[in-house]
């Protein structure tokens, strides 16, 4: 069957690309707002060790920032290469929300980050932060729209089909669709505790090393006291974006849960803490249930109706389920422990008055943090996967079927790209890794001054290092 | 579907379309062209200074692409499926050397040896152009088949590739000093050489083997003003060779960067109603009244802000550079 092979292909490259670029603009997200944090401290307080942090943290930026901005290049032109139908279909509101993203928000970040990363001393000091604060604003903006387009496509709303062919009727209610306020929030905040906890893990690793502690004692401490309040908002925001998957994807709610009958009414549907979905049987193999649970956090009420998946048409049923079980409880479970470790070392930090010596000496707490450098972005890709495994059978949910939206092109030239695109990444990323590597051997100059101002000095381009 | 022939709407979308890809084109045009050249650039300090030349612009320059492809996906889908589907192969090695470039001029900042990532960026730059010129060919001759059509896509990739090489070496002219800038002249000389030969070429290519540009041309008023903007190319190749003479730093930039503007004009006036020859009118491919009237409060405003601040980064780093480490 050459079409489903090319569905299947299409799909996995996607699905490759897709979870290699965002490793990328969540940390460009974040780190460019710490960084305009940081600045502005700076400046505000005058401070030498603020601009130092500023460009000891620029560095890891710079090279995270390329592979963020060449990664993102086959995800704007495979809908059309891959899923051209799809591009047909949905192109009057998607496409128009790609462009206002590639307009308004990407062109910002870029036009700012040459004078950001290369004009320390070219501009003056309010000019700099200017250019970072714009570069934090339009990968933030940029964000926004991503997610408005993919919001759209798990709850469509706001336009009508004519002809085979989306036209939007009211913008207002197709960018503000039921799913978006969750999409966007959930996904800011997850790229926020992202770089928080980069920022908070190198920042530990520095002090289990015992090097430059004070310089990264300041660090730690200010991803810390933000994270103290983004850990738990984010596990809000991920509860109330639960509910609105319960109410507006029924299928995909029941997919994370394993959940396969309907509750009757005035009782409450149980929850399996761990389970096996089996597609085949319609049941799950095994299961260790909470009775009455998944009414409360799915419907927040004790009896609220929560529809199984053996109640749903096979053919409208997404697969894969163990995946979307797992995933779900993967990136649910890290969002909690880094809720317990937020709050565990700021009460940590209170009981010794914050004393530099006795951090250094709680190495365990320390070391906590260093490993979690990964589970943020694992978190985030096992949230994409719920999200998007999560609404097939359908590309745009209710509307187009993913199998409908695939590109006519030959197998062997989609399994020939995406050989190349592996290979492309494999690299991108052990380079990364080996560049990465050497930034944090090399660890900050706290020898640094800032330039002087109101020197105009003579143009010359400088290679940043 | 949109009842008037042509729609006002339609119009400037293609327009605003030809001015995203003229923006691309000139300024990632330059800066592939400076990728080019880098490759028969042998001393390091040469290449470091090639490098600083475009260090700070080159991912604001890419970004007119993705801001292109996102205007055409929003404003003429059918255009946008039909061409990335059609033509699948060169697309994919395009994206490929634009990842291959874009990471290797940054990875080469924080690199002890730069000669390997110096000749990833290079080779990237080259297969970006080459295939950039492939995708214009295939466009003009509507996806035909052929032996013609072939001839006049390999003839389209010559000519992409000399003008950005032009583009590029005009402006390290522009940027660069000293024996560098002197070759930068010599390179000048050659990819001008080339990138009017191809111009004739592909003109007269244009003139014999596609029916629909040739009932175009016949149309009243349309052979006027392309002679006219051939003219103004004829000239501006006239004042680079003058302004290499006697040594102007900006003219010759500015003139090429003319070139580009004239032959893009040249072009849209030969397509226009149609977006690809044969398959695709403007208006078949256009988004409903709605999306192109959103998509310009939205875009169509925010444009004169891109273009300013992308100015301001180039005015923040303008004259010429010295690399230093």
């Amino acid at each position: 069957m050459p079409v489903s092979d090319v569905l299947n292909l299409s799909r996995a490259q996607f699905a490759m690309t897709a979870i290699f670029h965002i490793l990328w603009p969540i940390l460009t997200i974040s780190l460019s707002a710490f960084l305009l944090v940081v600045e502005t401290l700076w400046i505000k307080t005058g401070n030498v060790a603020y601009y130092r942090h500023a460009r000891f943290w620029s560095k890891l930026l710079v090279l995270n920032f390329a592979v963020g901005v060449v990664s993102g290049i086959p995800m704007e032109f495979q809908f059309g290469t891959n899923w051209a139908p799809f591009s047909q279909h949905s192109g009057q509101f998607l496409g128009n929300i790609l462009g206002f993203e590639g307009a308004m928000a990407f062109m910002l970040e870029a036009g700012f980050v040459g004078v950001m990363m290369f004009g320390w001393d070219r501009v003056s000091r309010g000019t700099h932060l200017f250019a970072t604060g714009m570069v934090a604003f339009g990968s933030t903006l940029s964000a926004f729209w991503i997610m408005v387009a993919n919001s759209w496509m798990q709850t469509p709303a706001g336009v009508t089909v004519v002809d085979g062919k989306v036209v939007v009727a009211d913008y207002l209610r197709a960018i503000f669709n039921p799913d978006m306020i969750w999409g966007v929030t959930h996904m800011w905040v997850a790229a926020i505790e992202t770089g928080l906890f980069v920022v908070a893990g190198i920042s530990a690793y520095y002090l289990l090393k015992r090097r430059n502690p004070e310089f990264f004692a300041r660090s730690f401490k200010l991803a810390l006291w933000i994270l103290v309040f983004v850990a738990p908002l984010q596990v809000w925001l991920g509860d109330s974006s639960g509910v609105d998957v319960f109410e507006t994807q029924p299928a995909k709610g029941a997919a994370i849960e394993g959940h396969w009958h309907t509750n009757p009414s005035g009782q409450g549907a149980s929850w399996s803490l761990l389970a096996w979905p089996n597609q085949a049987r319609q049941e799950n193999d095994w299961s260790i249930e909470v009775p009455g649970m998944l009414s409360i956090l799915g419907t927040h009420s004790l009896t609220g109706k929560v529809t199984g998946l053996a109640d749903i048409a096979r053919e409208d049923q997404p697969t894969m389920l163990p995946l979307l079980y797992y995933a779900f409880r993967v990136m649910a479970g890290i969002g909690f422990l880094f809720v317990v470790l937020a709050f565990w070392t700021a009460y940590v930090f209170r009981k010794t008055r914050g004393r530099l010596s006795a951090l250094l000496e709680n190495r365990m707490l320390l070391l906590a943090w260093v490993l979690c450098i990964p589970l943020p972005y694992i978190a985030v890709e096992c949230g994409w996967i719920v999200r998007e495994v999560g609404r097939q059978p359908w590309i745009v949910y209710g509307l187009l079927r993913t199998r409908d939206a695939v590109s006519a092109v030959p197998a062997s030239a989609v399994s020939g790209s995406m050989f190349m695109f592996a290979a492309f990444y494999v690299v991108l990323f052990i380079s990364f890794f080996v560049f990465a590597k050497k930034w944090l051997k090399n660890g900050p100059d706290l020898t640094l001054m800032p330039p002087v101002e109101q020197v105009r000095a003579v143009p010359t381009a400088h290679s940043g290092y | 579907m949109n009842s008037s022939p042509t729609s006002m709407l339609t119009i400037a979308w293609f327009c605003l379309i030809g001015i995203f890809l003229i923006f691309y084109v000139i300024t990632d045009g330059f800066d592939l062209g400076v990728g080019i050249l880098s490759l028969f650039t042998k001393k390091e300090e040469h290449r470091d200074s090639i490098f600083a030349s475009i260090a700070h612009v080159w991912d604001a320059n890419e970004t007119w692409l993705v801001a292109l492809g996102g205007a055409l996906f929003g404003a003429f889908p059918g255009a946008y499926a039909m061409l990335l589907q059609s033509l699948y192969v060169p697309i994919m090695v395009l994206i490929a050397s634009l990842i291959l470039r874009g990471a290797a001029i940054e990875f080469r900042h924080a690199a002890h040896r730069k000669r390997g990532w110096d000749l990833i960026f290079g080779i990237g730059s080259l297969l970006a152009a080459v295939t950039q010129g492939v995708i214009l060919g295939k466009v003009i001759t509507g996806l035909a088949p052929g032996i013609a059509s072939e001839g006049f896509t390999v003839v389209a990739a010559v000519g992409v590739t000399a003008g950005y090489a032009l583009l590029g070496a005009t402006y390290l002219v522009k940027k660069v000093s000293g024996q560098l800038e002197q070759i930068a002249r010599r390179y000048t000389v050659i990819s001008m050489l080339l990138t009017a030969a191809s111009a004739i070429l592909l003109s007269a290519g244009t003139m014999l083997f596609s029916p629909i540009v040739q009932a175009r041309w016949a149309q009243p008023g349309v052979f006027h003003v392309l002679v006219a903007l051939a003219t103004i190319a004829i000239l501006s190749f006239i004042y680079i060779a003058y302004a290499l003479r006697v040594g102007s730093v900006r003219g010759p930039f500015r003139a090429s960067v003319l070139i580009f503007i004239v032959s893009f004009a040249g072009l849209a006036i030969s397509l226009f109603p149609s977006l690809i020859p044969g398959h695709l009118t403007i208006t078949a491919a256009a988004s409903e009244n709605p999306t192109l009237v959103f998509m310009l409060l939205g875009i169509g405003t925010v444009l004169p802000i891109m273009i300013g601040y992308n100015l301001y980064q180039y005015h923040v780093f303008r004259g010429k550079v010295v690399a230093h480490h």
